[in-house]
């Protein structure tokens, strides 16, 4: 089996795998594994689901490679089958919520997700990391709840944008809405988060 | 310029894009002039700039077993992929390779040759496997171009007419002109413009041809035919000058030697014949060269048989001359009239050997009735009475 280059295109690398290479399968998920966790963990907000659902994922690319078109982009593809399990999970933890009183408060998943980002937070943005890693854990658990705090519209284009780095074209591709529509929404999420995160924005300020 | 001018209502639009760096460079530069200034659109920019900041989501890291969990479930999936996703695998895999730039070249060079040879005759005839070489004589000497019939039940290799080099077809054409004139009775001859029978098949004949005029050109200027010319020459002179004779003898051994002269040769030399011995001896060697030369020279000399013959009232035999000729176009004009002629001359006897043929019943009922009866027999002496 050849190796795969790592400056191999997602394309190349899906097309390869419809031929065989499992390396490449392999690339692929190293390359996506991280932010598509993040997406989906923001979304269900419980890591167990989302490592599930990550996976799930992952087997929808296998079930439906061959389907894959090499001029399709792969990553649209990619976020579209996880938005779309997404909403399947959250629809039914909506049912399970109303019908188990075992789950879990939001409070005590916040405060889950809050340590768990004090403990293994990554950083998207390397160059401001030695400043980002000033940051008190307390301030990463405010922004992690002031995007939970989005409404859901608001908080997928946010999260497409911000961890997935997807363009606004292929948002609007996946959420099957106007691109003007993903500005808006995503000009609303960053005015929320500003007024969630004013105090830190003055401290931000400051760094510079 | 005006297009890259940003004002507040284009400020709001397109401040995402630039926040996330998706704007083209000059909008990118006339936007940042504008914020420059413009203190309320450089105070959303900063603003949203420090919330992207600040607001940065921290990414965590996927625990390590999830990509294991990832790689065995693609594995499994993979055992347990159905047959038609299967296939559909190896379909694609198949048109990976079929999508490839030396498969589309391979495949291009295939349909060259491919309509190459469909616009190639697959049976292009007796052409196809045409072989033409000299016979009988030295390369120089022989303008007279074999080819050999790719049948092998053909008769005989068919030769091809090669006309003479120009100069000598000029010689040869004024010789033709002066013995028209010297002989009318020969005029059919001045048609004719090869030297040799042409083969049964037509379109060969005229590639043949073709090939022949360009042999021509080589041949120009060749000192081996001005021998052959001379004895032509002679021949011609001698019977011009009316010693048949002579010119029969010069013309036999020409014919008999082969060579671009022999079919008029072999032609002259049976009207030679004909002037020294008349057409008794003459119209079978005018049939000889007609079979021998089934060219313009064989319709001659069939038209030559043809008028021995009725000079010979063997109007049957010249009939059938005729009728031949009827069929070569040169010839079907004066064919008909000459069959229309035979016609009336045959009538003409016919009336004429009926009317001789009442006259002498006439004559004959004449004589019999001048004739004095013929004396009966004597009357039988009356026997004496007893």
């Amino acid at each position: 089996m050849a190796a795969v280059p790592g400056d191999a295109t997602d394309e190349m690398l899906m097309v390869r795998y419809q031929r065989g290479e499992r390396k490449a399968f392999v690339e692929l998920v190293r390359r996506h594994n991280r932010p598509i966790y993040n997406f989906v963990l923001r979304q269900v907000r419980m890591p167990s689901l989302a490592e599930d659902v990550t996976q799930d994922v992952f087997m929808r690319v296998v079930q439906n490679a061959a389907e894959f078109k090499h001029e399709a982009r792969f990553l649209t593809w990619l976020y579209t089958i996880a938005r779309n399990l997404c909403i399947d999970q959250l629809r039914k933890l909506s049912h399970r919520r109303h019908a188990s009183l075992d789950q879990p408060q939001r409070d005590q998943a916040d405060q889950t997700d809050a340590q768990l980002l004090a403990d293994t937070v990554g950083d998207p943005n390397p160059q401001a990391s030695a400043e980002r890693n000033a940051l008190s854990s307390e301030v990463r658990s405010s922004i992690v709840k002031a995007v939970d705090s989005l409404p859901d519209d608001q908080r997928e284009v946010f999260l497409l944008r911000e961890v997935a780095s997807l363009p606004f074209r292929d948002i609007a591709e996946i959420t099957g809405v106007g691109e003007n529509t993903v500005k808006s929404r995503m000009r609303y999420a960053l005015d929320r988060l500003k007024d969630a995160l004013c105090d830190f924005e003055e401290y931000a300020r400051a760094l510079r | 310029m005006w297009a890259n001018t940003v004002d507040c209502e284009k400020f709001d639009r397109i401040v995402l894009d630039l926040l996330y760096e998706e704007l083209d460079e000059l909008t990118a530069a006339a936007a940042g002039r504008h914020m420059e200034h413009c203190t309320r659109c450089r105070a959303i920019g900063s603003g949203l700039r420090a919330t992207r900041e600040v607001g940065a989501l921290p990414l965590l890291e996927p625990p390590e077993r999830l990509e294991l969990r990832i790689l065995q479930a693609e594995e499994r999936a993979t055992q347990l992929l159905p047959i038609g996703k299967r296939l559909g695998r190896g379909l694609s895999l198949l048109a990976g390779y079929a999508m490839r730039p030396q498969v589309s070249m391979a495949a291009l060079l295939m349909l060259m040759i491919g309509s190459s040879l469909f616009f190639l005759r697959a049976q292009p005839g007796d052409r196809e496997h045409v072989l033409v070489t000299e016979r009988g004589v030295p390369e120089s000497d022989n303008e007279v171009v074999t080819v050999l019939p790719r049948k092998a039940d053909a008769p005989e290799p068919a030769r091809v007419a090669v006309h003479p080099p120009p100069s000598t077809r000029g010689e040869e054409s004024g010789r033709r002109d002066r013995a028209a004139e010297a002989k009318p009775e020969a005029a059919p001859m001045a048609a004719a413009e090869q030297y040799a029978a042409a083969p049964p098949a037509g379109p060969a004949r005229g590639a043949a041809a073709l090939g022949a005029s360009a042999e021509d050109k080589d041949l120009e200027g060749s000192e081996s035919s001005s021998d052959s010319d001379a004895s032509y020459d002679a021949a011609m002179a001698a019977y011009r000058d009316g010693r048949y004779s002579e010119a029969q003898r010069r013309f036999d051994e020409i014919a008999s030697l082969g060579g671009p002269h022999a079919a008029n040769a072999a032609l002259y030399g049976a009207q030679a014949l004909r002037r020294v011995s008349g057409c008794p001896t003459a119209a079978p060697r005018f049939e000889e060269v007609h079979s021998r030369y089934p060219g313009s020279v064989g319709s001659d000399a069939a038209w030559q048989a043809a008028d021995c013959y009725r000079s010979l009232g063997d109007l049957a035999r010249a009939r059938q001359n005729y009728e031949q000729l009827s069929a070569d176009p040169s010839y079907k004009t004066r064919a008909k009239e000459a069959i229309a002629e035979l016609d009336q001359r045959v009538a003409d006897q016919e009336a004429a050997a009926r009317k001789a043929a009442a006259a002498a019943a006439a004559t004959a009922v004449a004589a019999k009735a001048a004739k004095p009866a013929a004396p009966s027999a004597p009357a039988k002496p009356a026997t004496s009475l007893k």
